[in-house]
């Protein structure tokens, strides 16, 4: 089996420095919720929190997900991972939340 | 901004009843079919939720054309840069493998047909071409659902003042995360199976000029498209890697299923980062800055996913149709979603004419569609997502691995005859795929992929 150690070291940014890459405006109120909190509750595998490229889902102490929706690319994966279909997704309105200048 | 934006010259008019037809997203298919439907005199309304065409849009980044260059004069288009060589690569943990592509027939126009683009300026100069030709382009405007009248579907409810705007006819062009056609019941959420989660990184290189050209071996507006497979590329997941030249900045990610990156204990962005370190890639994209962070879903179903296209008063086109080829070599939803828009386009225009809603009057939609490249390709690698689940361990760990130890066998530099090399390769292949009878089972039921 090969070894490469001549491999370069990569400086990735962090995802905060990514998520500042992208264009936001705050439409006030989160475009993200969940439907019933007592499901979240007994949900044991928490795949939006594994699935979110933007640590939008995090894992809350009580069992509910924190959702830092300020940091959404509103790909949708938490709405199609959640086997339990108990993720609220809506369009941010009025052409708020993030914009991609190159896409 | 556009001058056709009429929010920006009127307050706020009321659009209720003045069009003959609305459509729900200015992404490919949405300017294709407006394009379309304004060429042969409809009034269009074109909605677009984000600030301006493509301002919510990323793919990967290549954008095939043979259909827009039939709808519009493609010379100004905003392209990159043209395909000029196709490279497939599968990645080990630490090995690379690779068939590479450059015919000199690609460097001729129309270049076959393939560029990469970035969205935020394509989709808009795209969607200002249906401006010209007469639509009118709304930006900033959520539809939040559709209006049903007489059990059929006549308009749309937005979330501006005056916000319900009626018309004969809806295309719903709104993408993968089509809320509004799965609101009104028009087609159903798709698995987590059939939806992939991909994640991309625009990347520059502040440091010197010309290292795209030096590193991908590029003169000109020559471009390079990458695909990678395998472990090294997106661990044990079913998907891939990419990499995309663009004119100035390099296009980098990984898309899988989402079903896999439930599974997965890393998440999509880790994924990108250990693909991005892969000893084959990393050489690529070194010393280069991010300017961009971008994730979407895709609908990866194929022919089976495929919802009714249209209802009276209504038709769904582009991704929110799961028009997405992905068949390993093939990754392909551009060009579909521009077809699907003009022949739903060309559909509604006719029954228009002929002063109908119905959705039997708009029947030549899917016919034509199903008559098209779309559908028939879509059907015809239906098979392959199927196989593929079938043997991902066979396929994206155990051979990567195995080329490359056969690679490494064959070309082996020692004082042994190079037909012990020879023996060595072929056993390490053959050992992976359970002998020649495994070999031949696979050949038999791969044989489609390039037939």
């Amino acid at each position: 089996m090969s070894v490469q150690p001549q491999t370069p070291d990569l400086d990735n940014d962090s995802m905060e420095d990514r998520l500042y890459t992208v264009k936001y405006e705050d439409p006030g109120d989160s475009h993200l919720d969940v439907k019933v909190e007592d499901v979240c509750m007994q949900c044991e595998t928490n795949d939006c929190v594994r699935v979110c490229p933007a640590n939008v889902w995090r894992e809350g102490d009580d069992g509910v997900p924190h959702i830092a929706y300020e940091n959404c690319l509103e790909c949708s994966s938490c709405r199609f991972a959640c086997e339990y279909d108990n993720v609220v997704w809506t369009y941010p309105e009025r052409g708020a939340g993030m914009t991609f200048k190159h896409g | 901004m556009s001058p056709e934006l009429e929010s920006d010259t009127v307050a706020d008019p009321n659009y209720d009843d003045e069009f003959d037809a609305i459509v729900v997203g200015a992404g490919l298919a949405g300017s294709a079919a407006a394009l379309t439907m304004a060429n042969r005199g409809l009034d269009v309304l074109l909605i677009e939720r984000g600030s301006s065409p493509g301002a919510k849009n990323v793919f990967g980044g290549v954008l095939y054309t043979p259909t827009i260059r039939e709808l519009t004069d493609f010379d100004d288009a905003p392209v990159e840069r043209y395909v000029a060589e196709r490279r497939f690569s599968m990645l080990s943990k630490d090995d690379e493998t690779a068939v590479s592509l450059r015919p000199g027939e690609w460097h001729e126009k129309p270049h076959n047909d393939s560029y990469t683009v970035l969205r935020g300026d394509f989709d808009e100069w795209f969607a200002e071409q249906a401006a010209e030709e007469g639509a009118t382009l709304l930006n900033s405007t959520t539809v939040t659902g559709l209006i049903r009248e007489d059990g059929r579907i006549a308009g749309v409810e937005t979330d501006r003042p005056d916000g319900t705007i009626r018309a004969p006819y809806v295309v719903l062009a709104e993408g993968g995360n089509s809320l509004v056609s799965e609101g009104a019941n028009l087609k159903q959420t798709e698995t987590r199976e059939n939806v992939a989660v991909g994640v991309k990184e625009v990347l520059e290189f502040p440091q010197r000029d010309e290292v795209i050209e030096d590193r991908f071996r590029l003169t000109d507006e020559a471009g390079v498209s990458y695909h990678y497979f395998g472990e090294g590329a997106v661990g044990d997941a079913f998907g891939g890697g990419f990499i995309y030249t663009n004119e100035d900045t390099v296009s980098i990610g990984v898309a899988y299923r989402i079903e896999d990156a439930a599974a997965h204990d890393q998440s999509p962005e880790e994924t990108l980062n250990a693909f991005k370190s892969h000893p084959a890639v990393a050489p690529l994209v070194r010393n280069a800055r991010t300017v961009e962070y971008s994730a979407k879903t895709i609908p990866e179903g194929g022919a089976e996913s495929i919802p009714d296209l249209v209802h009276d008063g209504a038709a769904i086109v582009g991704d929110a149709a799961g028009l997405v080829l992905n068949n390993g070599v093939h990754l392909e939803g551009t060009n579909m979603a521009v077809e699907s828009g003009y022949h739903a386009g060309n559909a509604i225009a006719r029954a228009a004419d002929k002063g109908r809603v119905g959705a039997d009057a708009l029947q030549a939609y899917p016919e034509s569609l199903e008559e098209s490249f779309v559908v028939k390709n879509l059907e015809h690698y239906q098979w392959m997502m199927n196989a593929v689940e079938e043997d991902r361990d066979l396929l994206f760990e155990d051979l990567p691995r195995a080329f490359a130890d056969a690679g490494t066998e064959y070309f082996r530099m020692d004082r042994q005859p190079k037909e012990s090399h020879a023996k060595n390769a072929k056993s390490a292949v053959l050992s992976a795929v359970g002998g020649w009878t495994g070999a031949a089972k696979l050949a038999l039921r791969y044989r489609k992929v390039v037939t």
